[in-house]
């Protein structure tokens, strides 16, 4: 258990958006730019908790959070958008061996959107003093990975799981707390990044060629731009959504 | 309050109807202590009598046991009694007087699912918005179908039900998963949740509290089936009528999430 | 072993699969016997988790492993593969064997002065089929996400969700094995009974211990083959995208269910509990069966009203078929309905009280001898007495309301079936145990068993009903949840060091069991004085049981008839 969490630990310091992937395919090429939002700040309805769930909150001092499919940052950015290379070259990317943490603080997941590489694992904790359950359900009609559901009855449990193959928008929920969501993407490469509370991406490590860039959205779908890179060199992509969607 | 909720034996009862579901039970526990205890002499008498031992034979002729068919006669009578009398009036009262739509009465939907009862309710305009399992995700639990006028006003909780007391509450009881049973001891009201099903139910409370967690499932519904309680509120009609305002509001500074 | 005919057929076909009621009968108890312990073995890990929710069980997760088990904590999902199977192995593969396959496999022939069954190689059949669903169940412990966790109902849609997990759908598969074993055997005992009755044994001459295995034999013809289309439905649910118990619109996981759409998982409980009611009966009739031989012989008179004790078994597995649906009061069935099957609930009470009052009037006058199968078959009076009665409240629909799935219910058909029925099994092996070896059991160590089982089976099953009344839910992984479960915990923890001190109660029983084979006094062919036709073959019985074929000249109780020499007078004595 312990050199779990050490381990843990570890990923957290290491695994800042995907620095651990630039080291380990330095002087490459990169793709990075920010996703702006258009329009007044989307505010969500905040979760509709259960008793117990906004007691943690009410303990802590704080009020139950937003739905977190849409958010705007404060620098009028979107956050949890996901992006991808879709044409990424084939070949024998190494798994990192530190898993990507997927924790349930508050009763809700964080990271809300993650990506993961087919193998890597999903290091999944229970922050709280109640009981969670994390159900991951890919898609049944691809049938590409499997589905697992376990308990975590208690606060300080920790599971790791991992999935075979590459899958976009891999759905784990809780089951305790059926307002629990988080999305996950199965990448079999390593060019992939999410956006954040500043709503920049970077996407590092590319070999020169031309790449059709996805940005993911949990409610907005995805869109692609093209973006065409030389040896070492970095180029910015931008994209805008709003409430009505990705702008063209 | 003083007096305990729970203990060792029934749950106090905050239901008007109840009493006639304690009655039966404790009438039951006491014709079966009767019968036992009686059973029990006669049995343990029989054994001390008749214990085999020097000089005494066993007799090929059996009693002609009177008092037992009297026994038998009575345990007849009485479960008949219990059967038309109680039971099949209480359980029948329980499916089908539901006051009428119109009168003075709380309507509320409840959507079970792993692990959590949703809890409906239809706002303002007592409407319900219609809902479809094909807009239901993990930020519509229920789903419910903006785009219908009566659901602007709906609002879901999430096993947090509140209720006035003294007014009769008819519940319409369903599930989207597995089947679950909807199960409040305090108020003797127990009915499973059956996906493909809508079933109605009801009771009145008698009594203003909030009861953490007085909501239970009683059906294996699956691995967390045992923290898959509701609170309950029993609230005064102005208390009930503060809390629907305010969660019809969504809070003071909440925006609606634009849905399409 | 002596008597035997010419060729000497080897060990396999003589032990193995032999075609003798006996060694069948032998299998049968030996293997349900060992399934019993399997299943009280799941039982007492479950009562560590309930009796101490928030425990360190790391101990537990050293045996097990992680599959079970994360960081000591017990895992739900693991706790309801332990109480799934509990459930489908006490049921279907420890006590219905035990009662039918064991008991009626070695007594009932025997009873009737046959030479063997009627048709030996089905009877051989019956037992490896048995087998069979026996190892799929177990190898279900072993596969990824391990055994069944539904419970024994497997109420879909629950059972269909998670159709990557096999467990369910090898427990499908095993219940399909168990239930068409059942079958078989129960062609086999109908048919024998029927047929192969020796010179003089007239139905009413049978003892009550055939009689209870005759219906019993029609109640598994009659009910166990809806269960095995619903098992096979559900199968197909589970692996071939069908939707037989699947409505539209199902949502599981927030996602909706690939092939849901046009089923009704009502379905599924009438066609279960159609063959589970009568399956109540299953497992308590073959233990009236046994209790009714032991007080007879152990109070040395006639079984009083033995012919109202006939009719109340045949009309008892009758009105079985018609009471199923008490089981489904709170699935939202309307008054008509629930009218009906109280009705016939409180009607099926009747010859129930019947039966219990003459095996208790059947003392008065006798002359009791306490040896160790008669204080087995004592207790079960009275165990059984408190598990019938509590089922009236289940029975009528109004208190059913409160204590529908509550732990009430677990009290009450635990009682019915543990106290009660597995009461009866231990006097039944005590009673026949010189007849299957030739050798007593010791009665010491018998009474040792006894005391430690009546007051332990007690102590795990009385603080239910308490619990139950309070409200507690069955099934709960952790009752703590709730403040009702809270109130009542002291009483969990009661049940659960009963339930692991009645385990060490078990040990006199265990060491007895395989001790007396070799140490056991030695007894000649009829050691208990008994009138019944099992005690005219020698003991053990040879190969095709007796040296002449015996012939019956009277009822099967005729102990202290007036003017004979000895106070029993057998049947097969002219």
């Amino acid at each position: 258990m312990n050199s779990r969490r050490i381990a843990a630990l570890t990923v957290v310091f290491a695994f800042a958006g995907s620095g651990f992937f630039a080291e380990a395919l330095a002087d490459g090429a990169t793709i990075k730019g920010k996703i702006s939002w258009n329009g007044k700040p989307f505010k969500a309805k905040r979760y509709a908790m259960n008793a117990q769930c906004k007691g943690l909150h009410e303990k802590a001092g704080q009020k139950v959070p937003r739905k977190e499919k849409t958010v705007t940052n404060e620098n009028g950015t979107t956050k949890n958008v996901f992006m991808y290379i879709k044409n990424a070259p084939k070949g024998d990317y190494p798994t990192p061996n530190a898993p990507v943490v997927l924790d349930q603080i508050g009763c809700t997941y964080v990271p809300h959107v993650f990506g993961v590489m087919a193998g890597q694992g999903i290091l999944i904790k229970n922050s709280d003093e109640v009981s969670h359950n994390v159900h991951a359900v890919p898609n049944a009609r691809l049938g590409k990975n499997k589905e697992f559901n376990k308990s975590q009855p208690r606060k300080g449990l920790e599971t790791t799981e991992s999935f075979k193959r590459a899958e976009i928008g891999v759905k784990f929920k809780c089951d305790v707390h059926p307002w629990m969501s988080a999305r996950c993407h199965v990448m079999d490469h390593p060019f992939f990044d999410t956006t954040g509370d500043d709503g920049t991406f970077e996407i590092t490590g590319l070999p020169p060629g031309t790449y059709s860039v996805v940005a993911w959205h949990e409610k907005h779908g995805e869109t692609t731009v093209e973006v065409t890179v030389a040896q070492d060199e970095t180029k910015e992509a931008d994209l805008t959504l709003s409430r009505k969607g990705w702008a063209e | 309050m003083e007096e305990s909720i729970y203990g060792w034996w029934l749950p106090i009862d905050i239901s008007v109807n109840g009493h006639k579901v304690d009655l039966l039970i404790d009438m039951l526990h006491w014709f079966m202590v009767v019968i036992f205890v009686g059973w029990a002499i006669f049995f343990t008498y029989c054994l001390v009598r008749f214990r085999a031992r020097e000089g005494h034979k066993a007799s090929y002729e059996t009693i002609k046991a009177k008092p037992s068919k009297y026994a038998e006669i009575f345990v007849v009578i009485f479960e008949v009694v219990l059967l038309f009398g109680l039971s099949i009036p209480t359980f029948g009262a329980s499916r089908t007087d539901f006051p009428a739509e119109g009168d003075d009465r709380v309507e509320i939907h409840v959507v079970a699912e792993q692990f959590q009862w949703n809890v409906h309710y239809p706002g303002a305009d007592g409407k319900f918005g219609s809902t479809s399992p094909k807009l239901v995700d993990s930020e519509n639990l229920v789903g419910l179908d903006h785009s219908d006028p009566a659901a602007a006003d709906d609002f879901v909780t999430a096993g947090i039900m509140h209720i006035p007391v003294d007014t009769p509450v008819v519940i319409r009881l369903t599930s989207k998963d597995v089947i679950h049973s909807f199960f409040i001891p305090i108020m003797r009201v127990k009915q499973d949740a059956i996906p493909g099903m809508a079933i109605p139910m009801q009771f009145e409370a008698t009594r203003v509290g909030e009861y953490s967690k007085a909501i239970a499932c009683a059906q294996l519904c699956g691995n967390n089936h045992f923290t898959m309680s509701g609170d309950l509120f029993v609230d005064t009609q102005e208390d009930y009528d503060a809390w629907l305002a305010e969660m019809a509001s969504g809070g003071d500074e909440e925006e609606e999430e634009e849905e399409e | 072993m002596s008597g035997h005919d010419h060729h000497d057929p080897g060990f396999i076909r003589k032990y193995v699969f032999s075609v003798d009621h006996k060694v069948i009968g032998i299998q049968y108890t030996v293997t349900s016997l060992l399934f019993l312990f399997l299943g009280f073995a799941l039982m007492m890990i479950m009562r560590a988790q309930l009796a101490y929710p928030k425990a360190d069980f790391s101990f537990l997760e050293n045996i097990f492993g992680e599959a079970g088990f994360v960081g000591g904590t017990m895992l739900p999902e693991f706790y309801n593969q332990l109480g799934a199977m509990h459930g489908t192995i006490m049921v279907f593969l420890g006590v219905v064997p035990l009662a039918v396959g064991g008991f009626g496999n070695y007594v009932m022939p025997l009873q009737i002065g046959a030479p063997d069954m009627a048709f030996p190689k089905l009877n051989m059949a019956s037992y490896w089929v048995y087998f069979t669903g026996g190892v799929v169940m177990i190898c279900s412990f072993f596969v990824e996400g391990g055994a069944a966790q539904y419970g024994w109902t497997s109420y879909p849609p629950l059972a269909n969700t998670q159709p990557h997990l096999i467990g369910q759908t090898m427990w499908l598969v095993g219940m399909v094995f168990l239930i068409t074993s059942s079958l078989l055997g129960s062609v086999n005992f109908i048919v024998t009974i029927v047929q192969l009755r020796v010179k003089g044994l007239t139905f009413f001459r049978l003892p009550f211990f055939v009689w209870a295995q005759f219906i019993t034999s029609f109640l598994l013809l009659l009910a166990f083959p809806p269960l095995e289309a619903a098992g096979v439905l559900q199968l197909m649910d589970r692996v071939a995208g069908t939707s037989f118990f699947m409505p539209d619109g199902l949502i599981i996981s927030g996602s909706p269910a690939v092939n849901a759409g046009g089923g009704n998982p009502l379905l599924w409980q009438h066609l279960f509990w159609f063959l589970a009611h009568p399956e109540v009966y299953v497992l308590i009739l073959p233990a009236m069966g046994i209790v009714g031989e032991i007080v007879a012989n152990n109070t040395r008179k006639p079984l009083w009203g033995y012919r109202s004790l006939v009719y109340s078994v045949i009309f008892l597995g009758f009105m079985s078929f018609i009471v199923w649906a008490h089981h489904m009061f709170m699935t939202g069935m309307g008054q008509s309905m629930s009218i009906f099957f109280q009705t016939t609930t409180m009607i099926i009470s009747i010859p129930s009280v019947i039966i219990l009052t003459a095996l208790i009037l059947s003392l008065w006058g006798g002359s009791i001898r306490f040896n160790t199968p008669m204080l087995f078959a004592l207790s079960f009076l009275p165990m059984f007495a408190i598990g019938g009665l509590t089922g009236l409240p289940l029975g009528l629909a109004a208190s059913d309301i409160q204590l529908h799935d509550t732990y009430y219910v677990i009290g009450h058909f635990h009682f019915v079936v543990a106290p009660g029925t597995l009461m009866a099994l231990f006097a039944g092996v005590y009673f026949w145990y010189p007849k299957v070896t030739g050798r007593m059991m010791n009665s010491a160590l018998g009474k040792l068993h006894w005391i430690g089982t009546l007051v332990f089976l007690n102590g795990v099953f009385i603080p239910m009903f308490v619990q139950g009344m309070a409200g507690v839910s069955r099934r709960l992984y952790d009752q703590t949840h709730y403040e009702h479960g809270q109130a009542v915990q002291e009483w969990t923890i009661a049940s659960s060091w009963s339930a692991w001190l009645l385990g060490i109660a078990q040990i006199p029983f265990i060491l007895n069991f395989f001790m007396s084979f070799f140490a056991g006094k030695k007894v000649d062919q009829n050691p208990w004085k008994a009138t019944t036709l099992e005690w005219a073959a020698p003991s053990p019985p040879p190969h095709g049981n007796f040296a002449t074929e015996p012939e019956v000249y009277r009822g099967p109780y005729e102990y202290s008839v007036p003017g004979a020499s000895d106070d029993y007078s057998p049947q097969f004595v002219k």
